[in-house]
């Protein structure tokens, strides 16, 4: 407890979830005022950025199909990520895992011969093994030899982004594509329909929200979760429990993996139809879903809605570019404000202040 | 007003707006994959947009830059939504994107750069350097007094396949034994791995440099030590006015300019682009040679080039200065008389390419995957 004068400040242990909702909303609103300035100070009247961003992504279809559309891998990574955040497993690797998802599916896309009808199950199938092996690389690295996780999760990204550039300009280049390094089209039957009139490939969607709710009642009503819960929160706890720490978190990223590399195939079988450099395949969808995650408090539920603002603040970035002919690095400075706010205000949540009442004061007993 | 004045004023109506069709106005879409400040591809796309927005009145432009390449159906999306009726897709990965547009949007006239897919409202364009490469050579095998040329190089496709392979060309036209080593970057634009790989290049023993990358890194680094280069893409003399011998300029305003004012005219329509592909070369003006505008050669290497004389088995002995200048005229002559890959060619592994007499077809020069004699380092996707 601090004394500022005639205000206390006093320390929440777990802040209430009107605070946090409360307080993450003021962070988004000073983030759009600083915004405000910069397209000011660049001469775009700031009213008319917001009314013609608002207009352009929640006030027509086309627009809001772009933010569902941009948020099916950010939900997938994020669900999955929030599994291993709550199993104290720092998992920077989601980029890694979609990746590796990605080239699962493109190889049976093209290269495996199987009835049409099952085609995009098996990709599906064979993507979610692909991100779990990934995942479960650095989990097992971890346990047997303490490889710290943030360092190896990290690496195998690079690791797999070049995979994805060897085969592409090596072994699986398209004999269709004149030498550019891609690979060839994938059969219609390896592409995701389309919800009608939108480009948004609701399988991939359905599995998301699906994964969400799973996860969740995985955390809360299984006693695997109970054991990723108590893992993360005292391994001590765990062991003296006689709880397989081995086992637990290696189930905990086999599902961490596997739902990220699900988020691979929805982009290759719904977006590209193909496999292409890394860069264009994925732009960073499982790096932005750790702040998906943390956003969302570990609640595999929240980050649906967390993984929806993202895809706002993407499909605002577009606009930003076509409707206000903004150049890119705006684009860039307006979601670094909004991240930037949102992440310094989780100090506030955590930090309550009052009128300091003398009485209490006197006898000292207030606060924590 | 009686039901007379009613119709012709309806007549009249529906003649003015018939006029304004015939000549509608333009708003044309660009939809770039680079940044526009990338002093290359992007950069150079944007300086003839520019130029044709100022040059006519009824056209206004709008663009978007550092566009994915998976992105390319939103972003078309949104210029639609603006009122954009012309939208030209500068990457080669935006073809399936643009195609794709171009059957939801038949009203809208598309052109894709780079491509090869077309149809009734969608073109496609390209300005190519190989001719300008193959210039370049002949004055690098002249320059050259190891004998190494250094190639710094970004992807392995055929564009930059045919490239070097025209270059090298040039350089054993005047210089039989110059190798020309290069190294591949895996990047348009990465000042740092451009860097490494001229330094990598010096440490062989290159003494010239010519490279595909968006920036001006490898004249900067090859200056440094005192070694010549050739400019790519964008004017670039001022980065080594004492280095940079000459280079490759694009001057895509002039297919802009043709197409749009073909547009404009009513020449090309929603309805006739399945067979529109420029393929544009020197004799259009599409491509250049110099490391500046209207600076061909830079004056400083005219004397050395001048004094390099080879007996040429056409022309007898002549100076590497009147032969890069006759090669110049034969490629700027809308009737051209010679092609770099002329036959009999060889390639690096003793194939026979080219037969005796042939020249390429454009659907051999877009898929070209051979390396002429002379290149050295690897060479990803090698028949």
């Amino acid at each position: 407890m601090k004394r500022l004068g005639p205000f206390v400040l006093e320390r929440r242990l777990a802040p209430p979830r009107h605070v946090v909702f409360g307080v993450s909303l003021l962070a988004v609103v000073v983030a759009l005022l600083l915004a405000a300035l910069v397209f000011w100070a660049y001469g775009v009247s700031p009213v008319r950025a917001y009314s013609e961003i608002g207009r352009g992504t929640l006030g027509t279809v086309g627009g809001l199909s772009d933010i569902v559309r941009r948020a099916i891998p950010l939900i997938l990574c994020g669900v999955g990520l929030t599994l291993s955040f709550r199993a104290q497993f720092w998992n920077i690797g989601a980029e890694g895992q979609l990746l590796a998802g990605a080239v699962a599916a493109t190889g049976v896309a093209l290269f495996v011969r199987v009835p049409d009808g099952f085609r995009l199950p098996l990709m599906f199938l064979a993507g979610f093994s692909a991100g779990a092996v990934w995942a479960l690389i650095p989990a097992l690295l971890r346990v047997k030899l303490r490889v710290n996780e943030v360092i190896s999760t990290l690496m195998m990204n690079y690791i797999m982004a070049y995979i994805v550039e060897w085969l592409v300009h090596g072994p699986w280049k398209g004999p269709t594509m004149r030498g550019f390094a891609y690979t060839d089209m994938f059969p219609v039957a390896a592409r995701l329909p389309y919800l009608t009139g939108t480009r948004i490939h609701w399988p991939t969607l359905v599995v998301g929200v699906a994964a969400a709710i799973l996860v969740a009642l995985l955390l809360a009503r299984t006693r695997l979760g109970y054991e990723i819960r108590v893992v993360g929160q005292s391994p001590d706890a765990a062991r003296y429990a006689g709880i397989n720490f081995t086992t637990v978190l290696a189930l905990a990223l086999v599902v961490s993996g596997g739902l990220a590399a699900l988020a691979g195939v929805g982009e290759v079988a719904g977006v590209h139809w193909r496999l292409r450099s890394p860069g264009h395949v994925s732009m960073g969808y499982g790096y932005t879903a750790i702040i998906v995650a943390w956003l969302a408090r570990g609640s595999p539920l929240a980050a649906i809605f967390t993984a929806l603002l993202f895809g706002l603040i993407f499909a605002a970035g577009d606009l930003m570019k076509t409707t206000l002919g903004l150049p890119f690095q705006i684009t860039g400075v307006f979601n670094g404000l909004i991240l930037f706010s949102l992440i310094s205000s989780d100090l506030l949540m955590y930090w309550r202040v009052r009128l300091a009442s003398k009485e209490k004061a006197w006898t000292g007993q207030a606060g924590s | 007003m009686n039901v007379r004045k009613l119709m012709l004023l309806a007549l009249a109506v529906t003649v003015v707006g018939s006029l304004g069709l015939g000549a509608q106005a333009i708003k044309a879409g660009f939809i770039y994959v680079g940044p526009i400040g990338d002093y290359g591809w992007t950069h150079a796309h944007d300086v003839a947009r520019r130029i044709v927005d100022e040059k006519y009145d009824w056209l206004s432009t709008v663009y978007v830059e550092s566009v994915p390449e998976g992105e390319v159906e939103t972003y078309i999306d949104q210029l639609v939504r603006q009122g954009c009726n012309v939208i030209f897709t500068t990457s080669f990965g935006f073809i399936d994107g643009t195609y794709a547009a171009a059957q939801r949007y038949p009203n809208v006239i598309f052109a894709h750069a780079s491509g090869f897919k077309r149809a009734p409202n969608m073109a496609t364009y390209m300005a190519d350097f190989y001719q300008v490469y193959y210039l370049n050579g002949l004055m690098a095998g002249a320059l050259t007094k190891t004998g190494k040329i250094g190639y710094v190089a970004a992807f392995p496709i055929p564009e930059l396949k045919r490239h070097i392979s025209a270059f090298t060309i040039g350089v054993r036209e005047v210089n039989p034994t110059a190798e020309v080593h290069v190294r591949w970057i895996y990047e348009w634009y990465n000042p740092a791995a451009a860097k490494e790989a001229t330094e990598a290049l010096i440490a062989e023993g290159c003494d010239v440099f010519a490279f595909t990358e968006d920036s001006p890194t490898v004249i900067q680094v090859a200056a440094e030590r005192g070694f010549t280069s050739f400019a790519h893409y964008s004017p670039m003399y001022v980065f080594a006015p004492d280095y940079v011998v000459s280079g490759q300029l694009v001057h895509w305003e002039v297919i802009y300019d043709d197409f749009l004012v073909k547009v404009h005219n009513g020449t090309y329509t929603t309805k006739n682009l399945a067979h529109v592909d420029y393929w544009w070369l020197m004799a259009q003006n599409a491509a250049s040679m110099g490391a500046e505008m209207g600076m061909p050669v830079n004056p400083k290497y005219v004397a050395p080039l001048k004094a390099f004389t080879v007996n040429h088995p056409q022309f007898g002995r002549i100076s590497v200065y009147d032969l890069v200048f006759l090669r110049y005229n034969q490629f700027a002559d809308p009737g051209i008389t010679f092609d770099p890959f002329e036959g009999p060619i060889y390639d690096r592994k003793g194939n026979l390419v080219v037969p005796k007499g042939m020249w390429m077809s454009y659907d051999h020069l877009i898929t070209m995957e051979w390396a002429a004699r002379g290149v050295v380092g690897p060479w990803p996707g090698e028949p």
